[in-house]
């Protein structure tokens, strides 16, 4: 039964995942960093205690942006390929089941692993929130499941590092210069993109150049469901250039399902040819 | 289940690491696959379970061309054991084997009855990065043989076992009925013995292909026989051994080691009787398949 064996392959991957102590120490980082910046974040202002409603829920969506997609890139980035290096992919291939029924199974496995991370991190700090501070509920929580999503697309895109490396070290290089493209470097070459211009970029051009990166559809469906902090996050001046809640839901998902259906076509070419490293 | 190699070739670029070839392995037959490394004999094994296709030629399974539902079929009942495999390490060998009996859909059940048989039962909880090499050999084996598979191929199956290891390894794998069996290995001479046929590859070709005393009688192998005397043994005894069919005749240590054909080994130690000299004992060593394996090279 293929979902059988889908379902044997997500649990091992889940149970791997969640043994990977890498996984728990960012995702203290992550229940770690919420708890300092609810706490501490406006310290620096010389307000002290804790910090509640929109200008938190936008320091978190930030903080997300920075950790979420490190998080995804550091589980995803020695998929399938570490199990090539090992020996177990070929031995699994023999076994009756599809490529298709594997790879769905071991990218469903990671995702589960993901979001328990991704949940405990938020989970943890947000249960600590709610009781010491007026943190947003419903917001909070909207902003964990947007950046769930955001995990999903780097996890996406880490099998497709993966499969285009050709073992784990390169893999998880090139995840790193994903990150740092996506988090730092992509608005900074934006903003460096309008200055040139003058500000005179056509408007829709800005905002497909905005879709290309995922972090900032991130950024703008944050802005767009939690509006109430829309000046906290920077983004209001945007308001003329942000597309509609529908397309940049529908580019996140695109965004998944995009870098995994190219994983997923080149991991059956490269079997099917036995090129895989 | 019977598998036919026909015309069966596979080219890597430029190079040819398996010609074109015809073999067949037959239903409930043991096939020892031996050659050196680069003789092809991991390609083959790749091609025979389906994890590399052929650039040539075609397999066949029962007869029958071996199309996508053949595979699927076959994959149901094959047992693979790959020479090189890394189980992960934080899993303990209960559940690795748990794992693989899900992937064959096999009653989980069966994983501590499977474990005990290659001794593992006591080490079943215990984490695979605690195994020995041994250990985690016959944790490779024991995956293999999850669901009784009417097929089984194993890639150098012996590689890291102690002589007690190999022995067990070869009552397991007698257990459970008759079924086709592919062993490739270096080991020859613990194996040879176990095959009901030997397929020697060189440079990707078959050079020999038979049971053991087939491949001696065709590559024709001689027997060398020790002999122990009481008397001289000079020259006269040189040619009388000469005249019984020793190719060769050399003196090593107290004996004289005669060199005899296969074809002729009866009639010469027949012969040794009239001779001439008083023989105290004799030693008749018969080739060993290395030798043939190094002959075939």
């Amino acid at each position: 039964m293929p979902s059988s064996a889908i379902a044997t392959v997500a649990r091992k991957e889940l149970t791997d995942g969640l043994r990977n102590r890498w996984v728990w120490i960012v995702s203290m980082l992550l229940a770690t960093s919420v708890l300092v910046i609810a706490f501490f974040g406006t310290a620096t202002v010389g307000v002290q205690g804790v910090r509640g409603g929109g200008a938190l829920i936008a320091s978190l969506m930030n903080l997300a942006v920075y950790l979420v997609p490190l998080l995804a890139l550091i589980m995803g980035c020695g998929a399938i390929i570490d199990e090539k290096q090992r020996g177990v992919l070929d031995l699994i291939l023999v076994y009756p089941i599809s490529t298709g029924e594997y790879f769905a199974g071991t990218f469903l496995g990671f995702a589960l692993a993901l979001a328990v991370a991704i949940v405990s991190g938020f989970g943890v700090a947000g249960v600590v929130l709610t009781l010491w501070s007026g943190v947003e509920v419903g917001a909070y929580v909207l902003l964990c499941g947007l950046a769930l999503v955001l995990g999903v697309v780097f996890l996406g895109l880490s099998f497709l590092l993966s499969l285009l490396s050709r073992d784990r070290t390169r893999a998880v290089v090139a995840s790193l210069f994903v990150w740092i493209g996506s988090v730092f470097v992509f608005d900074l070459v934006l903003v460096g993109v309008l200055i040139a211009t003058g500000g005179e970029l056509p408007s829709g051009l800005f905002r497909a150049l905005l879709l290309l990166n995922p972090t900032d559809v991130f950024r703008i469906l944050c802005f767009k469901w939690i509006g109430s902090s829309a000046s906290s996050l920077g983004l209001s001046t945007l308001t003329e250039f942000v597309p509609s809640t529908a397309l940049l839901a529908g580019v996140l998902v695109a965004w998944v399902v995009v870098p995994l259906c190219l994983s997923y076509a080149l991991f059956q070419r490269r079997v099917a040819n036995d090129t895989l490293t | 289940m019977g598998i036919r190699l026909d015309q069966v070739s596979k080219r890597f670029g430029a190079i040819e690491a398996v010609r074109p070839l015809d073999l067949e392995i037959r239903r409930d037959e043991w096939m020892g696959l031996f050659g050196h490394n680069g003789s092809g004999k991991t390609t083959l094994i790749r091609m025979l379970v389906g994890l590399s296709q052929p650039s040539s030629g075609q397999l066949l399974l029962d007869g029958d061309p071996m199309d996508r539902e053949a595979w699927r079929e076959l994959r149901r009942t094959l047992g693979f054991m790959p020479e090189r495999i890394e189980f992960h390490g934080d899993l303990s060998g209960e559940e690795t084997l748990r794992y693989f009996a899900g992937l064959r859909g096999v009653d989980t059940k069966t994983v501590g009855p499977l474990l005990e048989r290659v001794g593992l039962g006591a080490a079943a909880r215990r984490k695979v990065r605690e195994y020995s090499k041994g250990m985690r050999q016959r944790l490779n084996l024991a995956q293999a043989l999850l669901g009784s598979p009417e097929v089984l191929v194993l890639d150098e199956p012996i590689e890291g076992l102690d002589p007690r290891g190999v022995r067990d390894f070869f009552a397991l794998l007698r257990e459970g009925g008759p079924r086709t069996v592919v062993i490739s290995s270096h080991r020859l001479s613990e194996v040879c013995r176990q095959v009901d046929r030997i397929c020697i590859l060189v440079d990707g070709a078959v050079r020999a292909l038979g049971t053991l005393p087939e491949l001696y009688e065709d590559l024709d192998l001689p027997v060398k026989v020790h002999i122990y005397g009481t008397g001289a043994m000079n020259g006269t005894f040189h040619a009388a051994l000469a005249a019984l069919g020793a190719a060769a005749v050399a003196r090593r240590g107290e004996a004289l080691v005669a060199e005899v054909s296969q074809v002729k080994k009866t009639a010469f130690l027949l012969g040794l009787r009239d001779c001439g000299e008083t023989i105290q004992h004799l030693h008749v060593e018969e080739p060993t398949l290395e030798g043939a394996y190094f002959d075939a090279e």
